[in-house]
């Protein structure tokens, strides 16, 4: 049951949405031993006013333990959270000024929408009228006007989700955590409601933490992404620099899919290094810093890949490094087409072209030449 | 895992100990070398254990009468709830829910009141006061229980593996048979346990439907207890509660079967 | 056989397979032999009970068989009537008791460990199960005037503290511990449906504890809560062994007077009407609880 066509779309002027506060978040040292092998920490982290922040990383990578421990459902065992300016980690969870919304949406079955979304006004005896209101004014900003008297059982899954939001965002807390809200919906409705909580986040201004496990959604919605693996911070970034960037091998197989190659250098110049890699291609990469050790991983995006025809093999500038290859398997994926070819002596690359475009048309077990400029090569140590 | 706060677990404790309290008393008055009715924490003894298999009163309470009664009860109990319950959880007929509803009414209806029905009913035949007629009260104390806990069963084993025996060549009654009852297993062991427990704590049926030859244990303990008898009383509580426990705790573990109502 | 204690994990997996019920006639077949046990021993006997409360007691024989509402009538007032009034306040007092006392108790159960639940369930089930004669002893020896309290109080100094034997506070308490039990499992069952994370949505929201447990908890343990209350009442309303041993002359009910009745006097046309009475209100109980359950079902929301 989607949704898109009986709700109305959710205005985006920062006007219609109720002022609410927005505060900064400083997460320092935060640790949470679950046994001597299972540790969470140390994490630190800040996120700016009005910042959409994510956590990102597979399951069991610390990002649930970190929002819960934000929200006050988890008891770190060291480390200090604080909220504009006030520590907030010794509070039990109804002290805390924060806005939870969970990934079971958790509506009280019990209440109707408009008494779910009043529940936190009248336990602060906000006086009914003005509950009233203010509850109004909620539906309306996610788009649920009218639904006020229906039971959570009676509306959808994306419905839900609003409702629940709804809910947390009518308490104008300084900042919202979101865990991970859409996993439960299906894809085309997942899409939507992406972009309804971007334009919403946006309008409102509010700080902003979202836990997910989807990359792609981390890369659309965030200001900033702090990607995690094993209960550490890897990587915290930009959507681009995370992407373009990535520090370490764990981030750059993450987020995007990615050709990682072990190699060796062999020679370095001038910003520039050359590589042999264990399966025998020679590489020429950008390097801004020198790398430390001898044996790194190549980075290279599959996007990055160029297949060239016989003519432009012979005019290559030395910024690139161009070699032959030979297709193994080609996959139409509809708007891309991916090639995957074998070069070097044992070397296997996967290669995304746009489909239609020039090189797609390859077939299984033709001889190609492929170029990489040096810019698109990032060495990673880790 | 849930964090209790200090006083909920306070609390806790406080209502598991009021629930407990009478029967660890009884549990020490039982080994009270004195004959009075209080924990002595002075000593203990086993002379009232003694008295109870030395006399005749008791032992025989125990052995004669409530013992078979109980496992005679518990056999039919679990022979008919079977049957009832496979009629209720695999097919599809009109009324079945007035039926359910029927079947349960053993559970709803005071046990006195069904005591003193039959006890009625049987005086007019003079078929009162007989192991048949106590047998046949806590049969139908106990069916509810059993068709409970096989339904339960019968429920999360499902359709499915007698679908299969079926496609695999058998007729529907053996592949129950074959496939669904030796799963049932523990379910039928559990519910017959529940049966047995049943009978033989049972009191207020007793109370009018036995004679002075059935008499059972609980109805002797009651006597002894109104016409101030000894400790001995006490150490026939505890061996009730020993047996009862070591019943309980063997569903629990070896059957894990769920006991929810 | 699930692994797992929580009835959640198993209900729900067998919600999800939801097995195929077959139309036909072999069903008669297996439901026969307790549809002719529960007619022979319980419709039949208690339609003679009914018949029974009609005739009066005669001085020759047992009864006189002319039909008369005479017995009923001397119910309703008088002696029998205070009887029953007190019967009734007693299960009632019980009751709301076991409802206080049950939900800690059934809130503990429904949140704990694995293995806490296993040994809470134990201690909860096995008195359960233990005679109700041997309870009402323990309670004898606790509450008595050379009792468990008042020996301790009299080893600390006090004197003896309680002189409650014999009362009808010394029942209650009696039967507060023999159906508690009774009142914490479908509450337990109850609560275990409601997920933590709403209570954790109602503590983000601002709710304390309490709150959390009036506007969350109760509203959605609702059918438990009439379960166990149901339950409750028809087993304590409906008890001999307790009121005679702890209670004595003082705290009689209406179990008491018909097993006296039954027994002693011989008068089983008036304990006849007296168990008639019990059925009535007994039925009356389950029937409301019932339609008022009915009323209030609200299951969580998954």
């Amino acid at each position: 049951m989607t949704d898109a066509s009986t709700t109305a779309p959710v205005p985006a002027a920062a006007d219609a949405a109720p002022a609410g506060s927005s505060a900064s978040l400083r997460v320092e040292g935060l640790v949470r031993r679950y046994s001597r092998d299972s540790v969470v920490g140390p994490i630190s982290f800040e996120v700016n006013e009005g910042e959409f922040f994510s956590l990102l990383g597979p399951s069991g990578c610390g990002k649930s333990t970190t929002l819960r421990s934000i929200a006050g459902f988890e008891r770190p065992d060291e480390g200090t959270i604080t909220l504009a300016g006030n520590r907030i980690d010794q509070k039990p969870p109804f002290k805390r000024d924060v806005g939870l919304v969970f990934q079971n949406h958790a509506l009280f079955s019990h209440l109707t929408v408009a008494q779910n979304i009043a529940f936190g006004l009248t336990l602060r005896k906000v006086p009914k009228a003005q509950i009233e209101q203010r509850v109004e004014g909620m539906l309306t900003l996610v788009g649920l006007s009218g639904y006020g008297a229906r039971m959570p059982s009676q509306i959808s899954g994306g419905q839900q989700q609003r409702v629940a939001l709804a809910r947390s965002l009518i308490l104008e807390p300084p900042l919202l955590l979101l865990d991970e809200p859409l996993s439960s919906l299906d894809l085309k409705l997942r899409v939507q409601m992406r972009e309804e909580l971007r334009g919403l986040q946006r309008g409102l201004r509010k700080t902003t933490i979202f836990v997910t496990h989807d990359q792609t959604e981390a890369l659309v919605l965030s200001d900033r992404i702090a990607v995690l693996s094993e209960g550490r911070i890897e990587q915290i970034g930009t959507p681009k620099e995370i992407y373009n960037s990535p520090s370490s091998c764990f981030v750059a197989d993450f987020i995007g899919s990615s050709n990682l190659l072990q190699a060796e250098v062999v020679a370095e110049s001038g910003g520039r290094v050359e590589l042999l890699t264990s399966g025998g291609l020679r590489l020429v990469a950008d390097a801004p810093q020198r790398p430390k050790l001898r044996n790194v991983t190549a980075l290279i995006r599959p996007e990055r890949i160029v297949l060239l025809t016989a003519e432009s093999a012979a005019r290559l500038p030395a910024s690139s490094s161009s070699f032959a290859a030979h297709v193994v398997n080609v996959s139409y994926q509809g708007e891309d087409t991916h090639v995957r070819v074998a070069a070097g002596n044992s070397e296997s690359l996967l290669i995304a072209l746009k489909s239609g475009s020039a090189g797609s048309e390859v077939i299984d077990g033709e001889n190609v030449h492929a170029r990489i400029d040096a810019q698109h090569i990032r060495i990673l140590e880790r | 895992m849930k964090r209790f706060s200090p006083m909920l677990k306070a609390v806790i404790v406080l209502t598991f100990a009021a629930i407990l309290a009478p029967i660890v008393v009884v549990i020490g008055v039982s080994f009270n070398p004195t004959s009075s009715f209080s924990v002595n924490f002075g000593g203990m003894s086993l002379r009232w254990y003694q008295a109870f298999f030395a006399g005749d009163t008791f032992a025989k309470a125990l052995f004669r009468i409530s013992l078979p009664i109980a496992l005679a009860s518990a056999i039919c109990a679990t022979l008919i709830g079977a049957l009832a319950a496979i009629a209720i959880v695999r097919f599809r007929f009109a009324g079945k829910e007035l039926l359910e509803t029927a079947f349960m009414l053993p559970l709803f209806i005071p046990s006195i009141l069904l005591g003193a029905a039959l006890y009625l009913f049987f005086s007019r035949f003079n078929a009162g006061g007989t192991y048949a007629s106590l047998i046949i009260g806590h049969t139908l104390l106990g069916i509810p229980y059993v068709i409970r806990v096989v339904s339960a069963g019968l429920f999360g084993i499902g359709t499915t593996v007698e679908e299969a025996a079926m496609s695999l060549g058998c007729n529907r009654v053996t592949a129950f048979r074959k496939v669904v009852l030796p799963l049932l297993r523990s379910s039928l062991l559990s519910g017959a346990i529940f049966a047995f427990m049943v009978s033989f704590s049972d009191i207020n049926l007793a109370l009018f439907v036995s004679g002075p030859n059935t008499t059972t244990m609980p109805l002797q303990i009651f006597s002894e207890i109104v016409w101030q008898g000894d400790p001995t009383v006490a150490a026939a509580s505890t061996i009730q509660i020993v047996l009862v426990s070591s019943l309980v705790l063997l569903v629990q573990k070896a059957f894990r079967v769920r006991l929810a109502f | 056989m699930p692994a797992s204690m929580r009835s959640t994990s198993a209900s729900s997996s067998a919600e999800a397979e939801s097995p195929r019920t077959v139309p036909g006639k072999p069903w008669m077949w297996l439901a026969a032999p307790y549809f002719l046990l529960l007619l022979a021993f319980l419709a039949i006997p208690l339609a003679n009970l009914g018949l029974i409360s009609l005739y009066t007691r005669s001085a020759s024989a047992i009864w006189s068989t002319d039909l008369t509402l005479q017995n009923y009538r001397q119910v309703f007032d008088g002696y029998y009537f205070y009887l029953i009034l007190r019967t009734l306040r007693i299960g009632a007092v019980t009751t709301v008791c076991c409802v206080v006392l049950g939900y800690p108790l059934a809130y503990f159960l429904a949140r704990c460990s694995q293995r806490a639940l296993s040994i809470g369930l134990f201690l909860l089930v096995m008195p359960l199960m233990v005679s109700t004669v041997i309870r009402a002893f323990g309670w004898m020896v606790i509450l008595g005037k050379k009792g468990v309290i008042n020996t301790m109080s009299q080893a600390l100094g006090f004197g003896p503290v309680i002189n409650i034997m014999y009362t009808e506070t010394a029942v209650v308490i009696g039967l507060i511990q023999i159906v508690l039990p009774l009142m914490v499992m479908p509450l337990m069952a109850a609560l275990e449906k409601v997920p933590l994370y709403l209570e954790e949505a109602s503590a983000n929201l601002g709710a304390r504890p309490l709150e959390t447990f009036r506007k969350v908890l109760l509203p959605l343990s609702l059918p438990g809560l009439f379960s166990g209350i149901l339950l409750c009442f028809t087993v304590s309303v409906s008890v001999v062994v307790t009121p005679a041993l702890l209670g004595g002359r003082n705290a009689r009910m209406i179990g008491n007077e018909i097993y006296d009745q039954v027994i002693a006097s011989l008068n089983w046309p008036m304990a006849s009407s007296l168990s008639m009475v019990l059925i009535a209100l007994t039925f009356v109980i389950v029937a409301g609880g019932q339609r008022v359950g009915k009323r209030f079902r609200r299951e969580p929301l998954r």
